[in-house]
This record gives structure tokens, C-alpha cells and sequence, in this order.
């Protein structure tokens, strides 16, 4: 072993011994705290609240509560950081393009995996579109469905082929439409009450989801006994469609042969 | 007697995210391959994740922790007043649900960087890729 490993193991000992023993201490309280802290009482007490009507989100899930509504706009930044890698990823691949190859029955795994794999091809879309249209109401949204929507994705080139997806009409720039779609429906989804209160002449705000004492509009809540979170349910959606696609688009240009992304990468 | 269990598992939980945090940082630091880099800061954010849940979570006094879901209807003030008290903190898992998602966005790009070193250099050990 080199000296410099040795230095590099040892600085990494007594920082995490530091680090352990200012948490010993208590540093941040007994862990797990005892109580949970002044402002997730809050969040929890006003995720579904009659009894406040202009600070309550009316959904039933607390964490997709403060995801969408109370801490909306950082979600829409972090959804910005996401996209941005996506397109970073696409920004290495540009100039290579998707080949498309009929036979696709002769490639991939034997025909009982294919068998089982149709199935799943059903099955787990319905499963992330539950996830996503339910975020509101018990634990799931957007995020999580559009990354259990993905596993379709990773399923079909892995065991059919990698010709699969683009044979059957799924081609990098349609899971690009489809992503700015979702990625189009969460922005007016935040402005929608904002640009019709303009046309009512009343006031509202950005990522308005419920009525607010000086902002009289609301995302419907409630209909016909369904609890619908109000914008929060939009969100969701549009968020499963977004995140679905991004990452649609990553491993479909994953899929493409070596030979190919090497031949336009180093040749230009 | 749920105490002394709790307190037990909290003892094994933060432990083996110390460990977890050490390895992730040799990884990160001391190991030349980009991919044994790449795995270290999944490593490093999934405990960095993991500890955020922990700060979020709540000791098991009188009643057990639930998630932070309201499953009676109507919400009446005693059913608010039950939840806050036993819900755990909603917060960590709102920002933990976003961090892994964007981390994998990011370990998806990070993936694709690994790649292009490799077709560029025949190799991604960093050692071999700063001499060429």
C-alpha cells in the first residue's frame, strides 16, 4: 500500500470518527429524535385540514403535499436539475442516431423470458400509473411511478432487443416529445389559476393549488366524494409522463451499438 | 422493552451508515477506477439519504411511528390531533424523494462521461487517463 492511500485511509478514520463523535454528543439531537420538529407538525396538520381552508393542501399524503404545493417551486427547480443532466446525456450522443433491425424474434432471451416480459410489459405500466394517479392519497407520485414506468424500458432491450422500441414506434425524439409534453403540463399546471385569475381580474399565485384569504381560486379538491388533491394530482401526472420518458431517453441511447456511437464520436 | 430494541437498531442503523460514509469516501478518493468512483457516490448519497429518513423519524414512546399519511375519514380535529403525534417527519422523505431521482439522473450522466473516457482512452482508470 502507498503512502498516499495510507494518509487518504487514515483522514477518512478521523473524520468519520469526528464526525461520529459530534453525533454522539448530540449534535443533532437524539437520533431519531423523540419528536418529530415544530415545522413537520406543522405540514402534517395542515396536509388535510378543514379547519384552516386557506393554509390546507386537501390531499391525504403529507410528502406529496410538501412536494408540490408547499414546496413547489423547489421541486420545479430540482425537476430542472433532472432535466438538465437528461439533456446533457443527449448532448453526448448528438449525431448518433437509433438503427432500426426487423428480426427482432431470432435476438434476445429464450421464449419463456419473452413470454413472462409481455406480461410485465402490462402489468407494470398499470402498477406506475396507479403510483402516480394515487400520490396523493397513500404513498407514491410522479417521481416514483415514472421510475417504476422506466423498468419497461430496461425489461424490453434486455430481453427482447434493442431494436424492440424503436420497431414498435418508440424512437428517442418521440420519448423526447413525450418528456417535453409532461415537462409543458407542470408548467401550466403552476401558472394555470395565476392566468385565469388575470382573465377574472382577481389575484393568485404561482403554484397556487387552494383558495388563499386574498387569492380566491382553487384547483378542485373534491369531487363526488374523491379526494383529488387539487393541483397536486396534475403534478403527478404530468411528472410520471416527464420522468418516465427522461429516462426512456437515457437508455434508449444506452441501447445503441458501441461500434456506431464510437465510429461518430471519434470521427466526428 | 420496544425502547431497548429501538435503541438497539438506531445503534446498528447509524453505525453502519458511518461505515457506509467511510467506504463511500475511500471510494471516492482513493480508488483510481471512474466506474469504483461512480459506485462510491451512489454509495455516498444513499447514505447521505438514509440519514436524512433517520433525522426525519421519530423514538418509539407510547405509540409507533407511522408514515405520514392520513388513513381516517373525515379528518376530524382528534384524527389531526393523532396524526401529528404520531406521523414522523414528512419533510426528509419529500426531499430524499427528489434526491434520488435527480441522482440517478445525475449517476445516469456521470455513467455516460465513464463511457466516452472509455472510448476515448481504451480505459477508465484516472491514473492511466492523466498520463496519456
Amino acid at each position: 500500500m502507498k503512502k498516499a492511500d495510507v494518509f487518504v485511509i487514515a483522514s477518512i478514520i478521523v473524520f468519520i470518527l469526528s464526525l461520529a463523535y459530534i453525533t454522539a454528543l448530540g449534535g443533532l439531537g437524539p437520533l431519531p429524535p423523540i419528536n418529530v420538529r415544530r415545522i413537520a407538525i406543522n405540514y402534517l396538520n395542515l396536509t388535510y385540514n378543514t379547519f384552516t381552508p386557506y393554509l390546507t393542501v386537501f390531499a391525504l399524503e403529507s410528502v406529496t403535499s410538501i412536494v408540490w404545493d408547499f414546496r413547489g417551486l423547489d421541486t420545479l427547480y430540482e425537476t430542472a436539475v433532472f432535466y438538465a443532466a437528461i439533456i446533457a446525456s443527449i448532448a453526448l450522443y448528438r449525431g448518433v442516431y437509433m438503427d432500426f433491425k426487423k428480426n427482432t424474434e431470432k435476438t434476445g432471451l429464450s421464449p419463456i423470458a419473452k413470454t413472462v416480459t409481455r406480461i410485465s410489459l402490462i402489468l407494470i405500466p398499470t402498477v406506475s400509473a396507479s403510483v402516480a394517479l394515487h400520490g396523493h392519497l397513500t404513498p407514491g407520485g410522479g417521481f416514483q411511478a415514472g421510475s417504476i414506468a422506466t423498468v419497461v424500458i430496461v425489461l424490453s432491450i434486455i430481453i427482447f432487443s434493442r431494436y424492440f422500441l424503436p420497431i414498435h414506434g418508440l424512437s428517442k425524439n418521440k420519448a423526447l416529445l413525450f418528456r417535453s409534453i409532461g415537462l409543458l403540463g407542470i408548467a401550466i399546471t403552476s401558472i394555470a389559476l395565476l392566468l385565469i385569475a388575470i382573465v377574472l381580474g382577481v389575484n393568485a399565485y404561482i403554484f397556487q393549488n387552494q383558495a388563499k384569504i386574498d387569492a380566491p381560486l382553487s384547483f378542485p379538491s373534491l369531487v363526488d366524494n374523491y379526494i383529488l388533491g387539487g393541483s397536486l394530482l396534475f403534478f403527478n401526472l404530468f411528472e410520471f409522463i416527464a420522468v418516465a420518458f427522461g429516462f426512456t431517453i437515457v437508455f434508449l441511447l444506452l441501447s445503441i451499438s458501441e461500434e456506431k456511437v464510437k465510429k461518430v464520436t471519434m470521427d466526428g | 422493552m420496544v425502547n431497548e430494541y429501538a435503541l438497539f437498531a438506531a445503534y446498528v442503523v447509524v453505525l453502519s451508515l458511518y461505515v457506509n460514509l467511510g467506504i463511500a469516501l475511500y471510494g471516492i478518493f482513493a480508488r483510481p477506477s471512474l466506474v469504483k468512483k461512480l459506485i462510491a457516490i451512489t454509495i455516498l448519497s444513499d447514505t447521505a439519504n438514509a440519514f436524512a429518513i433517520l433525522v426525519g423519524y421519530r423514538w418509539p414512546i407510547g405509540k409507533l411511528p407511522k408514515p405520514p399519511v392520513i388513513t381516517e375519514l373525515p379528518v376530524t380535529r382528534k384524527v389531526l390531533e393523532t396524526y401529528t403525534s404520531t406521523a414522523v417527519d414528512p419533510l426528509p422523505q419529500a426531499l430524499v424523494l427528489t434526491a434520488v431521482v435527480i441522482g440517478l439522473a445525475v449517476t445516469l450522466f456521470i455513467a455516460f462521461i465513464i463511457i466516452q473516457y472509455y472510448r476515448l482512452y481504451g480505459t477508465v482508470n484516472i491514473h492511466k487517463v492523466r498520463r496519456r
